[in-house]
This record gives C-alpha cells, sequence and structure tokens, in this order.
C-alpha cells in the first residue's frame, strides 16, 4: 500500500536495523527447530522409521520399550485382531559392545525383528540378515566413524554373544545410540543368556519387549478390550518416552517459544515507539480524511513486510549454512516444518503489532490543528 | 446564492477541573460559494475550536454544521473521514505535509484516498502544481522545500479533491510578509474561480483587504466589522 511502502523506503535506514534483528531471531528460531527436529529425529530414528501406529506394551511399563515384556501368547492374541500382517513383534535392548580387534567400547541398541517383516530397515550396504541365518546383525552406518566394516565381529559386553556386520542401514538409532539388528533367532538366544526372573513380570514366557501394529480407532479398542495386562501406547508416546528424549526437545522447544516471544516483543516496541513518534502524522492523514482502517492496514503491512522479509533472507540463509554443517550435525528441516514455523513466526509478529494499531486507532485528528506544529 | 458551509447555533463548552468554560456561545456563520472569510480575534478565544467544528474534526455540544446542505452531525467516524477527505479541504497552521512523501506524492496520496482515476490524478496535480508554481519541485521531499513552498503544497493538497469548503488556520504565521500575502491571494482566487466557501483564520492585518468579509470573534460568537 501507497503510505507503508512510500514510509519504509524514506526511513531505509530505521527499518533495515528493524529487518535484520528479525531476520536474525528469524534464522536463530529456523536454526533451533531444525536441530530440535533433528535431535528428535536422531533419539528416536528406529522407532520414528517404523510403519506402525501403535505398539503394545506391558502395563505399567510406563510407555518404555526397555521395560516392557510381552509374551508370544500376546502377539497371537492381536494378530487375531488386526490381522497377522499388521503385527510384528519387538525386542528392544540397550547395551555395550565392543569390537573384535579394536580397542574401546561401543553403546548400542539391540532391536529384534523379523527380517522378513515390515519392521525391516532397507539396507544401504553389504547383505540383508535373514530369518533362518544366525549371528548376523545389520548395524547402522554411524558405527563407520568408529572403525566398524563388513565382517566385523562385535561382542556383546552382557552376555557373550557374538555377531557379525553382514551390512550397514541409515538413521537407525535409538536414544541417541546406533542400532543394531538381529532377527528372531539370535534375539531369542539373547533372551536365554539373561533370563528374566518370572516373578518380575507378568508372563512366564516373556521374550518380546513390545508389539508393533497398524491399527485404527476401531481395533486399538479391541486391542485395549482384550489385552488385559498391556497397554496400547501411540507411537508419538512411546517415542516421547525414550530415555532423554523429552528433556532435550523440552529445553530446545523453551528456547523455540522464547524465541518467538522475544521477535514479537522487539516488533511491539519497535512499531509502538515509532507510532507514538508519527502521531502528530497520523493525526494530520486523519484530519484530511484518512479512515483509520486504512492506517492500520498500512501498520500491519509494514510488520507483514518486514517479518515476511527476513524470513525468506533467513530461509536462504538456513539452506546455506545447512550445506556446510558437518554430516554428523543431527539436523532436520523439512518444509512442512519450515511453513508451520514461518505462519507462526509471522502471526507472532503480527501480533506484536497490535499494540501500535491500538495506538493509532486512539490518536485524535484534533491533535494535528494549531496544537502539535510537526 | 449558494452557502456551501452553514453553522447554526455553534456552542461549544470545555471542562476545566470540573468547571465548564463555554467558548463558542451560539455562532452562526453562512459563507456563499466564491467567498473568503477572515476570521480574527484574541489568542484562546476559540479560532481553533470553531474551525474544527466547521471541519468535522470536532463534535459541538450544540448547534449543527451543514457542508453544501448537508448535515454533519449523527455521522459515524468513516462517514465523517470521508466527509473530510471530500468535502472539506484543510490548510494547518505549519503545513503539516507528511514527511516521507514526495511533493507530488502528497497529492497522490489524497487522490489515492479519494479513489480518483489515475490519469485524471495525474492531470489534476499537473495543473495544481502548475498553478502553484512547484513544478520544478514535484519530486522534493518536505524537508527540503522553503516554508512558502511548504505552505503552497498545503494548498495544493487540500485542493486535490476538489472540497467544497477551504479551512485555513493561520496559514501565514511562518511566512513572510509578501508570501504571506501570495498564499491568501491563492485562496481568495481558488474560492472565486471554483466556486468554493473559504474561512481563514489569522492574525495578519495586511492580508484583510484580500479578503471578502473580516469577522471578529468574541464572547463565543463572530461579529462583522465596523
Ligand atoms: N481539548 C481542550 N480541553 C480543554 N480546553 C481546551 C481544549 N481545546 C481548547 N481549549 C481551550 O479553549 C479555548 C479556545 O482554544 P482555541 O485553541 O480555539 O483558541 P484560539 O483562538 O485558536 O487561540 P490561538 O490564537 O492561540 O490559536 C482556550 O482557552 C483553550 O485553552
Ligand atoms: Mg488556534
Amino acid at each position: 500500500m501507497y503510505l507503508a511502502i512510500r514510509e519504509m523506503r524514506f526511513a531505509k535506514v530505521r527499518y533495515s536495523l528493524i529487518a535484520i534483528i528479525m531476520l536474525l531471531v528469524a534464522f536463530l528460531v529456523l536454526f533451533v527447530t531444525g536441530l530440535a527436529r533433528g535431535l528428535a529425529y536422531d533419539n528416536a530414528a528406529s522407532i520414528q522409521n517404523m510403519d506402525a501406529t501403535h505398539f503394545i506394551m506391558e502395563k505399567d511399563s510406563n510407555h518404555r520399550f526397555t521395560r516392557s515384556q510381552i509374551s508370544e501368547q500376546v502377539l497371537l492374541q492381536a494378530s487375531s485382531i488386526v490381522g497377522e500382517d499388521n503385527v510384528q513383534p519387538l525386542g528392544v535392548k540397550m547395551t555395550t559392545m565392543t569390537a573384535e580387534g579394536k580397542i574401546g567400547k561401543l553403546d548400542v541398541t539391540l532391536l529384534g525383528i523379523n527380517p522378513e517383516g515390515w519392521l525391516m530397515p532397507k539396507l544401504t550396504e553389504g547383505a540383508a540378515i535373514t530369518a533362518t541365518g544366525t549371528g548376523q546383525v545389520l548395524v547402522d552406518r554411524k558405527l563407520k566413524d568408529s572403525g566398524i566394516g563388513l565382517g566385523t565381529v562385535l561382542i556383546d559386553q552382557a552376555s557373550g554373544l557374538k555377531w557379525t556386520v553382514s551390512g550397514f542401514v541409515n538413521h537407525e538409532s535409538f536414544s541417541h545410540s546406533p542400532a543394531v539388528f538381529l532377527n528372531e533367532h539370535d534375539w531369542q538366544q539373547l533372551q536365554l543368556t539373561t533370563i528374566t526372573t518370572p516373578s518380575a513380570t507378568k508372563w512366564t514366557d516373556s521374550t518380546y519387549n513390545a508389539v508393533a501394529v497398524k491399527a485404527n480407532t476401531h481395533h486399538k479398542e479391541q486391542l485395549t478390550a482384550v489385552l488385559a495386562d498391556a497397554e496400547i501406547v501411540t507411537k508419538a508416546d512411546a517415542v516421547s518416552a525414550i530415555p532423554g528424549y523429552k528433556e532435550e526437545q523440552g529445553s530446545l522447544w523453551m528456547m523455540i517459544i522464547f524465541l518467538f516471544i522475544i521477535s514479537s516483543f522487539v516488533l511491539a516496541v519497535f512499531f509502538y515507539v515509532i507510532t507514538i513518534q508519527k502521531s502528530s502524522q497520523f493525526g494530520i492523514l486523519k484530519a484530511i480524511g484518512t479512515r483509520t482502517g486504512y492506517l492500520v492496514r498500512s501498520v500491519a503491512l509494514q510488520v507483514l513486510l518486514l517479518s515476511a522479509g527476513s524470513l525468506v533472507v533467513s530461509m536462504l540463509l538456513i539452506q546455506a549454512t545447512e550445506s556446510i554443517l558437518p554430516s554428523g550435525m543431527p539436523f532436520l528441516l523439512q518444509s512442512s516444518t519450515m511453513a508451520l514455523t514461518s505462519i507462526a513466526f509471522v502471526t507472532m509478529s503480527l501480533v506484536g503489532s497490535l499494540l501500535s494499531v491500538w495506538k493509532v486507532t486512539k490518536i485524535d485528528a484534533l491533535d494535528a490543528i494549531g496544537r502539535t506544529a510537526a | 446564492m449558494r452557502h456551501r458551509l452553514i453553522l447554526n447555533n455553534i456552542t461549544h463548552t470545555f471542562e476545566d477541573g470540573g468547571i465548564q468554560r463555554t467558548v463558542l456561545n451560539n455562532l452562526n456563520l453562512q459563507v456563499s460559494e466564491g467567498e473568503l472569510v477572515a476570521v480574527m480575534g484574541p489568542s484562546g478565544s476559540g479560532k481553533s475550536t470553531f474551525l474544527s467544528i466547521a471541519g468535522a474534526l470536532l463534535d459541538p455540544k450544540g448547534g449543527e454544521v451543514l457542508l453544501d446542505g448537508e448535515s454533519v452531525s449523527d455521522k459515524n467516524k468513516q462517514e465523517l473521514s470521508d466527509i473530510r477527505l471530500h468535502k472539506i479541504g484543510f490548510i494547518f497552521q505549519s503545513a503539516n505535509l507528511i514527511p516521507y512523501l514526495k511533493v507530488e506524492e502528497q497529492l497522490t496520496l489524497v487522490a489515492k484516498l479519494g479513489n480518483m482515476n489515475k490519469r485524471k490524478a495525474a492531470e489534476r496535480i499537473r495543473e495544481l502544481l502548475d498553478m502553484l508554481g512547484l513544478n520544478h519541485r514535484r519530486s522534493a521531499y518536505p524537508d527540503k522545500l522553503s516554508g512558502g513552498e511548504r505552505q503552497r503544497v498545503a494548498i495544493a493538497r487540500a485542493l486535490m479533491n476538489d472540497p467544497a469548503v477551504l479551512l485555513a488556520d493561520e496559514p501565514t504565521a511562518s511566512l513572510d510578509a509578501s508570501r504571506g500575502m501570495d498564499v491568501v491571494r491563492m485562496l481568495a482566487e481558488e474560492a472565486r474561480e471554483l466556486g468554493k466557501s473559504a474561512v481563514m483564520v489569522t492574525h495578519d492585518e495586511r492580508v484583510l483587504p484580500l479578503c471578502d468579509r473580516v469577522l471578529y470573534l468574541e464572547n463565543g460568537g463572530l461579529i462583522e466589522r465596523k
């Protein structure tokens, strides 16, 4: 609109300064958001990659995979309700390993799955594991940095079991530790070496930690009704119960929310101060017949231009930054996240301009005559 | 003869520390088209108040204002804005231009607000700037203009939408004698040629010969000079 743009053209320095502040804040918002999403993904990638909608866990396990124990019987009951194709057993165990011929220990998470089922991750290198083979595992690519290659023998510290790396997978981790995939046979063997005391759990033949299911709400209700000793946990709940996940995300989200509040306040103060400075101008404009609505729209448009402009530039900067970030840096900014963040940023900016808008509507045209000599 | 501006029994009071002070008391005024009326009076006599009421900026406590025969009382804020835009041309004591608009943009703004056709607006701007001798300054910002030039831009802006009534509050206060005379001469010509009703508040005795009538604001009313 006429006034808004001409004013910004005239007071270039003033508006550039505020644009730069907005740009920096927007950049930081996007960066921290990307980091939060990246860490969230890195933390729980293996669970998030799973095609499941829900997980069946033991009651009172607080949605934690590692605390839950599930029996074969539950698996059978679940498959009779949602169908065999929609159910997969899952074993989760966090452990420490050494690689044969290497010094140093590795913290990893063992994931027991059915290699023929839909929990099987996509192979990026080497050979896949099979349901019948033994002693073969797939490991996350990140372990390459620790000197693990195809054929390396891994030794589990607790059980002493040995596995050979047969292939690599990408982006597979649990609680920030790289994932190691075993087939059901190897998983059972591991269970035998670390026998759980029967009294510690409700099922005597407990072998898995959870059952991954693809279920709709109708199925979910049925499962809840039938499996009295189990709990049907949504994927999101299961993810946020992963150790460290909530704490990490919580502090990052607090930063993001504060950045939004800061940007809103910076804009609010800036526009409030210049609105007060310009009140005699607004008075003249009203006196010569400018509607208040026009002036309000003019202020809103300036805020919109500033926030949208600095957002666009900061998006370009973020993309440039992303390309030079080290590959190990967990950073993930999908366009959907970016769009949501942008909408929130612009909305908060407009909220920040409300104070000025209110001030503009309060300015009296009469003040322009005689009294305030500008 | 048509009266484009009529004030009937205008009364206005200000509250001053709990005491009601009557500034305007049953003030009557009729300005016919083509006429320039000068209003004089001591400081604090209510001249600016009178002008604000005539210009639909201030709602009087009593009486009514008619612009082109239409009453402005009982109008809402937006209607008042539109009346000020289309029917009234204001020239303030100090030029009061918008600092970030170039001379021609000051006029374009008024045209835009009034939804004037673009070509028509451009033509009218050229016409006004020519008439007021501002053509060479058309793309200057107000802070680069002299006081007289600024006042002329303010006059051009007031004339842009071809208003029925011109109101000027001490338009010559910041100008030297000859420039002041020029500005008032221009106002008188405008009123006469375009058939507007013009009212000018002034302290400047020298410009009075250029006006059709001189009125004094005394005791809340307007009195003709003997
Ligand atoms: N908003 C207001 N509240 C209270 N009193 C007011 C207000 N506006 C004006 N007055 C008073 O009304 C009286 C008339 O004021 P006005 O501005 O009309 O005088 P004026 O004739 O224009 O004076 P000057 O020649 O100095 O400009 C003054 O005494 C002034 O103090
Ligand atoms: Mg005055």
